[in-house]
């Protein structure tokens, strides 16, 4: 008896099984679906805090204005988005917007002035915490960095308002324009308690895709949102961010034709992927480089509060000398198959205005390096392979965070290299959050790490020698001539001028070398052909992600 | 059972109730301790180029990060005695409520896989020891140790290789279909194990292998012992022989193990949840540990704990119910 309920039970699991098997995958077709590595924690635009919540927030909540990348000049463009367009005063002190007059959200009310006012409010409010706090030095705030609203804005009507100045601020569009939230959602909800509401997980929107469904750790599900302005007749009916944490499972689903797009594909992957035909590859190079960092100072004197050059790397003849040592191109054929491009200076070349392309990188050659270490007082006068001054010999610790191939190859040729001119270097791994821990404590001398550049470009906070404003100045580079360059790039001239100083820093860095500057790492975007009216630019994969559409 | 023995067992279950307790108090006081103590900060993240440090600080007094460690722990123990674990940094919301978000599913993903390693691997031995055949055993034997020896992430992508990229017979990752939601009830429960059957495999291969090696050698044990020959001496039908005597008996030392190895399936799904997306609460530890989320690494490790507490307690209520012999060593 027992045998035959278990054969029964045996044969029921199999015939569901098979069912299962046998069970037809989606018929709608009318949807991209792209993976990604990390889920999101929020859908609140003022918490949207990493990248996948940043893309997402962007698309629920436009902007005043929209920025597109113009790749002649290397800059943003700018038109309009929930505005349909504005004036300037006569003697620059304040905008004019006007607002569309179909603009509404989701849940049907509609975009006003109010709501507009109320987002600067909320973003710049010091107890809020948003990802946009302290970014408002254009505007008139407080000591506490929110935003005066009586002397900021001024609303005209529903559709009308204006933004004001104070006197002498430098307006950069791309800094004033946030993406705008519902106020008839979030006044409702007390400031502090605006990161834990329920809201937040059921947005009101008012971009081209609306929320659908969020299963966490799995699926993300924004739907075309007819009533939104952005809506078009040919836009596709869902977009879906399907959260696959395994790489090798994003490109196994990617050749399956499960997903349309994934981005930050491996080098190594792409002549496979590019032989595949239903796929096409796209390589952005120009965001993210690859450096080697070298503390110009003294970890040791900086923690006592006291600025003392580097003992090894102060000099700025030894730093020229150590990215001379490397071979560069090496790790960028060899790793990287070419797909990267040589790094000079913390300028790309996709910012065609502002690159200064008269700059010459430093080529490898070792016995150039070898002299000016020998001009700076390193040699080996014991003859055991490693250099000497006085009684410091040129060894040290070169620090990477874990779990990234490239730096681990790449520590291996620079070790050798550097080997190979009387430097001895011992690699080590560490976690990345001790590692970033060390970073602004200043206390690692050199290490290998990577930086995103921002759009628009920015550099005060990685080069400025204060560390109160260079808080990126891990290197703790320090240059009264750059410094005064970055000064006269916040003052008020014209975009001409922007641009020859931006080109002298350049000069200023390559001079200075306070880094090694590696390599442009690619960003690598495979995405399915059935794709179409693809605009994918340095700014953004996604940024106008609802203007695709799909092959018939 | 009589009166004093009923007393003794429910005093005895209360202070190991309090004695329970006291080694989760103490657990999450170490690691709130030792998680201070390891580099790295919570607000790192939030320092960039466009916000400077501002915006860090201001977080960091929010959560009291820039408060003394002592008094972090005190008002940390204050609120633990009103069942508050904290704030999740990243989450912004209390502990327990993203805990049980992907802790639910993880519960139901382990407890399936459980139910199958035991069942299966208990099935595998009897029918192998009823058997009696010397090739038959020594292939389970060698098969069991080989399936033991596969790491979890190496059997999970052979299993997606092999039945999903080129057979085509499974999803390679994910709980349910992107039209899950509008399928009928049965369509969906076809669809979820469609989704389940490789990691659960994954999950369960191992654990499989061990049982059967831990149940195997015990039912060996058992049937040779004297009163079992005594028993079949006696004329006793062989299957009444298995399943009255020779099993009750050989599954005692395998419920000590399953109460250890349930806990180590909770840890264990962690590697099926990341090959195979799912959604469990195994991949939110991870994460929490890399952002420096204090309070929901603390949540995590507590809830884990508890389990590993809990699972190891029934384990030996069934052994109690099992064998009623076995009240003294339990409560001791």
């Amino acid at each position: 008896m027992n045998n035959k309920i278990i054969n029964l039970l045996l044969l029921s699991f199999l015939s569901l099984l098979i069912i299962a098997c046998d069970s037809k995958q989606s018929t709608n077709n009318n949807r991209i679906v792209i993976g990604i590595s990390a889920d999101v924690q929020t859908f609140n635009s003022l918490f949207a805090f990493s990248y996948e919540e940043s893309v997402i927030a962007d698309l629920l909540y436009p902007g005043l204005l929209d920025f597109r990348w113009n790749t002649q000049r290397g800059e943003l463009d700018i038109y309009p988005m929930i505005v349909e367009s504005w004036q300037w005063s006569n003697d620059s002190s304040f905008i004019k917007f006007f607002l569309r007059d179909n603009i509404f959200w989701s849940d049907g009310e509609k975009l006003t002035s109010a709501d507009v006012v109320f987002s600067y409010d909320v973003y710049s409010d010091p107890d809020v915490q948003s990802r946009l706090f302290g970014t408002f030095n254009q505007l008139y705030t407080d000591s506490d960095g929110l935003i005066d609203i009586s002397k900021t804005f001024k609303v005209i009507s529903a559709s009308e308002f204006e933004i004001h100045f104070p006197e002498n601020s430098i307006v950069d569009l791309v800094e004033v324009s946030v993406p705008i939230i519902p106020e008839h959602i979030y006044s409702n909800i007390s400031r502090d308690q605006l990161g834990s509401d329920e809201v937040n997980f059921d947005p009101v929107s008012s971009g081209a895709f609306k929320f659908k469904k969020w299963d966490r750790n799995q699926t993300i599900i924004l739907e075309a949102d007819s009533n939104s302005f952005l809506f078009t007749s040919g836009q596709v009916a869902e977009l879906i961010f399907k959260v696959i944490p395994d790489y090798t499972s994003r490109i196994l689903q990617l050749k399956k034709g499960d997903i349309d797009l994934v981005e930050l594909v491996k080098v190594e992957d792409m002549e496979d992927l590019k032989a595949e035909n239903n796929l096409s590859v796209i390589n952005l190079v120009g965001r993210e480089y690859d450096y080697i960092g070298w503390n110009n100072i003294d970890p040791k004197s900086f923690s006592a509060g006291m600025i003392k050059p580097n003992k090894l790397f102060g000099s700025s003849n030894v730093r020229k000398a150590l990215t001379m040592a490397i071979n560069r191109k090496e790790i960028l054929t060899e790793y990287l198959l070419s797909q990267g491009e040589l790094a000079i200076s913390p300028v790309s070349s996709i910012f065609n205005s502002v690159f200064n392309d008269q700059i010459k990188p430093y080529e490898y050659n070792p016995e150039e390096s070898k002299k000016l270490l020998t001009q700076e007082g390193w040699t080996d006068k014991d003859r055991n392979g490693i250099l000497e001054k006085g009684n410091e010999e040129f060894i040290f610790k070169m620090y990477y965070p874990v779990g990234n191939p490239l730096r681990e190859y790449a520590s291996v040729v620079v070790k050798n290299n550097l080997k190979s001119v009387g430097i001895d270097v011992t690699i080590e791994k560490m976690e990345l959050g001790t590692f970033i821990d060390n970073l602004y404590d200043r206390q690692l001398n050199s290490w290998m790490a990577a930086w995103g550049v921002p759009i628009p470009l920015e550099l005060k906070p990685y080069w400025y020698s204060d560390p109160n404003i260079g808080v990126l100045n891990f290197a703790c580079y320090g240059n009264s001539k750059a410094d005064e360059i970055l000064d006269q790039l916040d003052a008020r001239i014209s975009n001409e001028r922007k641009n020859e100083f931006v080109k002298k820093f350049q000069e200023v860095i390559h001079q200075d070398e306070p880094v090694s500057f590696l390599y442009w790492t690619p960003n690598i975007i495979v995405y399915n052909n059935r794709l179409k009216n693809l605009n994918v630019t340095p700014y953004g994969v996604l940024a106008h992600c609802w203007e695709w559409t799909l092959n018939e | 059972m009589n009166k004093v023995l009923k007393s003794e067992i429910i005093r005895t279950l209360f202070i190991r109730f309090l004695s329970s307790l006291l080694t989760l108090f103490l657990l999450v006081s170490f690691l709130f301790f030792i998680i201070r103590l390891a580099p790295g900060d919570p607000t790192d993240k939030y320092v960039s180029a466009k916000l400077g440090s501002e915006l860090s600080e201001r977080i960091a007094e929010k959560f009291s990060l820039n408060q003394p460690v002592a008094d972090q722990y005190f008002a940390f123990v204050s609120n633990i005695f009103k069942g508050d674990l904290g704030v999740s940094y990243n989450y912004r919301l209390p502990v327990f409520n993203v805990i049980w978000e992907y802790f639910s599913f993880t519960l139901i993903f382990a407890s399936i896989s459980f139910i199958l390693q035991l069942s299966l691997s208990i099935w595998c031995a009897v029918w192998v020891v009823r058997k009696q055949n010397k090739w038959v055993e020594k292939f389970t034997s060698n098969f069991s140790l080989f399936v033991y020896s596969i790491p979890a992430f190496v059997l999970g992508v052979t299993l997606i290789y092999v039945f999903s990229v080129y057979l085509d017979l499974f999803p390679i990752s994910g709980l349910t279909s992107l039209d899950h939601d509008g399928l009928s009830f049965f369509p969906r429960i076809f669809d979820l194990m469609h989704h389940l059957i490789l990691p659960l495999i994954t999950l369960s291969a191992g654990g499989v292998a061990l049982f059967y090696k831990y149940a195997k050698e015990s039912l060996d044990e058992i049937k040779n012992q004297t009163f079992v020959v005594n028993l079949r001496a006696s004329g006793l039908d062989e299957n009444i022989i298995l399943k009255k005597h020779i099993l009750p008996n050989a599954i005692r030392p395998l419920i000590s193990v399953a109460g250890v190895e349930l806990g180590i399936i909770l840890g264990g799904t962690l590697i099926t949840e990341v090959i195979f997306s799912l959604p469990g609460m195994g991949r939110l530890a991870i994460d929490s540990i890399l952002s420096r989320d204090y309070p929901l690494v603390i949540g995590c490790v507590f809830t884990a704990g508890a389990v590993m507490i809990l699972a190891n307690f029934l384990a030996d209520l069934v052994k109690l119910k099992i064998d009623k012999r076995m009240i003294k060593g339990i409560l001791n």
